[in-house]
């Protein structure tokens, strides 16, 4: 489809937000092999949030922050090389959560292998298996144009940001998110569609995405 | 038994945020301002609106989505104690701000005996892992009081909310199919004694829900387990924005000399609190940073120890200039609002702590913290980034050193803290907690 940045798209985009209530759940590690057995058999929503929802919760780090499982590892078991391997998982290669946790397994196992000494090493203090109850809510935003998008994006609560465009995967089954979905297939922007879609999410506070995000389409927009 | 008798707060693991004390200025130096000599009448509680500068218009917009849906629904607040502690504070706030969203909200006490009031008492000892022996007559004066307040309440609230042990046995008056009840248990059950815990353990697992501030506080049990963590207001006095003429004059009354950093620590005076380790690190500090230490606390009027660990305190400060200790009254929240404000490092050195509220004022005010590893303060001081854990005294003065001498990254610290109190420790998450709860038990989606 041929396009310009002034096309009005026949589907309007609606920002929506995700609300989220942590349960507590039944698992808990004290050691390196209790995560890895807990890893394998916990709720697809443990995995969820202590990957791809602490992101929003510690949206503000700059950088340093990437999910649960390595902030634990590094921090409150010293494995420092467990914590970067897993620090440097990126949730946004991952369509669903079973490939996530697979590859999370793996990278423990892997280590594990190489240091069996660390396997039953008691952490500072347990980690603690939560999951996310989540209720799906629209905001009063919406767009048809660039224009408009550009303007509800600066405006838009940053959970909606977090469901458009990191949480959206799991929903696509896509390694993409909702606004490049939408700007390629309702705008016929696809070049704008992939450069959002490279916007890095864990050098950047989820403010800086915005911003970034905002720059990206409205240079786009003044052009 | 005395039916009508209205207890004296128990205490709660919500923690007591301001030091609860008695009148007392410090031998030197400082004297208190002449206005703390009586407790200011109360300010009307905010509305949800008034939080519209703090959080943003979005955030306010949101909750008042989530409140449509449950536009008409009723709920009722159980709780043991209408003035004083931790959850009477909590509900006087959550209250007004569920009934302004039209989130109809009732909130009533339960009565009981001095006798009822000693065995919850033993009991929230226990629970917390002390020693006790659990007797059939405390079963029976626990079961007796909670079935004469069910006797004499009414329950036709789609919701029903009962906060800790107190009142748990109201669960019984639940009508098949009527209602969703939750019991929201504000004490760390992580180590209870066995007893206890299996005598209320039934009446727990009959509610529909269960609410913890902390994954380490609750139990493996069938009810769902939810997370809600303490939280602060951003519009109490306590928290609120302060002129800065205002810190200043607090300052020079307490006299704070503010052309030098100063370290503050905020918390009564208890040994859990290591306030003496605090005196230790500052000392170490010091020999290569010129600063001041605060010490800013009370006693707990119910702690008989807290004016021997006042002694120990002085001692340690060996009349030390730079070292200036503050005897609150319980009543003085603007005052330590002031004092935090003027911090250049906060530091919460605690060996023993609940959720650690103190760290969340110190957070919420952009201060980097140096606090120790306990409790629910790794929840909010996340080492490098909100804050610095420590776990000894030297670790401690390495870490105020390093945050005065490189105000850049503190300042970041600080900036990170307070977002992370904005997100996840204001007032304001928990009313959104609360609402998504709701929407959940009753099936509003």
């Amino acid at each position: 489809m041929k396009s310009t940045p002034l096309q009005t798209a026949r589907v309007p985009f609606y920002f929506n937000s995700a609300a989220h209530l942590l349960l507590i759940g039944r698992e808990r590690a004290n050691t390196l092999g209790e995560l890895l057995a807990a890893l394998r058999i916990c709720s697809d929503d443990s995995i969820f949030e202590h990957t791809f929802r602490t992101l929003q919760e510690h949206h503000f780090f700059q950088q340093n922050f990437s999910n649960d499982f390595a902030h634990w590892a590094y921090n409150d078991c010293s494995e420092i090389g467990l914590g970067e391997k897993l620090a440097a998982l990126d949730v946004r290669e991952f369509t669903s959560i079973e490939s996530l946790r697979q590859r999370i397994v793996e990278i423990v196992e892997e280590y594990l292998r190489r240091y069996s000494q660390s396997e039953h090493r008691p952490a500072r203090k347990p980690f603690y298996f939560c999951a996310a109850d989540t209720v799906v809510l629209p905001t009063a935003f919406s767009a048809r144009t660039l224009q408009e998008f550009t303007g509800a994006l600066r405006q838009v609560p940053l959970t909606s940001i977090h469901y458009h465009f990191i949480e959206a995967r799991l929903r696509l089954k896509l390694q993409s998110n909702d606004f490049s979905v939408w700007l390629e297939e309702s705008l016929g922007l696809p070049k704008l569609a992939a450069f959002l879609d490279r916007i890095d999410i864990y050098t950047s506070t989820l403010e800086g995405v915005r911003r970034k995000l905002v720059r990206a389409a409205e240079g786009l927009h003044l052009e | 038994m005395d039916e009508h008798h209205i207890p004296e707060p128990q205490a709660a693991s919500v923690d007591e945020a301001s030091p609860q004390a008695e009148a007392h200025s410090p031998e030197e130096p400082g004297n208190p301002p002449s206005a703390m000599g009586l407790p200011p009448a109360p300010a009307p509680p905010p509305r949800l609106d008034d939080y519209g500068p703090v959080i943003g218009r979005p955030q306010i917009d949101e909750l008042h989505f989530l409140a449509e849906a449950l536009r008409g629904k009723t709920v009722k607040m159980v709780n043991s104690t209408a003035v004083g502690g931790g959850v009477a504070e909590m509900l006087n706030r959550l209250v007004p701000l569920l009934n302004g969203l039209e989130v109809n909200t009732a909130w009533e006490v339960i009565i009981g005996g001095n006798d009822f009031f000693e065995v919850t008492k033993a009991f929230h000892n226990a629970l917390h892992g002390g020693d006790y022996s659990l007797n059939q007559a405390a079963q029976e004066v626990f079961l007796q009081t909670n079935d004469q307040n069910r006797q004499r309440m009414k329950f036709e609230e789609d919701i029903v909310v009962v906060h800790d042990p107190q009142p748990v046995g109201l669960i019984h008056a639940r009508q098949a199919g009527a209602g969703r009840w939750i019991w929201r248990c504000h004490i760390d059950l992580s180590n209870p004694h066995p007893g206890v815990w299996e005598f209320l353990r039934p009446m727990v697992e009959s509610y529909d829900a269960a609410i913890f501030s902390s994954p380490s506080f609750a139990r493996q049990m069938e009810v769902p387990q939810y997370l809600f963590y303490p939280c602060i207001d951003p519009l109490s006095e306590k928290n609120k924005d302060l002129e800065e003429s205002f810190i200043q004059k607090i300052c020079d009354d307490f006299g704070i000399d503010r052309s030098r950093p100063v370290v503050t620590q905020v918390s009564r005076f208890d040994r859990l609190k290591d306030p003496v380790g605090v005196i230790q690190a500052f000392k170490l500090a010091r020999k290569y940073v010129d600063c001041q230490l605060v010490l800013a606390g009370g006693s707990a009027t119910d702690d008989p120890e807290g004016a021997v660990v006042l002694q120990e305190v002085m001692e340690a400060a060996g009349g030390d200039p730079n070292i200036i200790i503050l005897n609150l009254p319980p009543w003085c929240a603007l005052e330590i609002n002031a004092l935090q404000r003027a911090s250049t490092v906060i530091v919460q050195k605690s060996l023993k702590e609940g959720f650690g509220l103190t760290v969340t004022e110190g957070l919420w005010k952009s201060k980097p913290m140096v606090a120790g590893a306990v409790g629910g303060i790794p929840t909010q001081v996340i080492h490098n980034l909100t804050g610095m854990l420590v776990h000894s005294v030297e670790g401690c003065a390495y870490q105020i050193r390093y945050l005065l001498t490189h105000p850049e990254l503190a300042a970041q610290m600080g900036k990170n803290g307070k977002e992370h109190v904005r997100e996840n420790f204001l007032m304001t998450a928990n009313v959104r907690r609360w609402l998504l709860l709701y929407r959940i038990l009753l099936g509003v989606r």
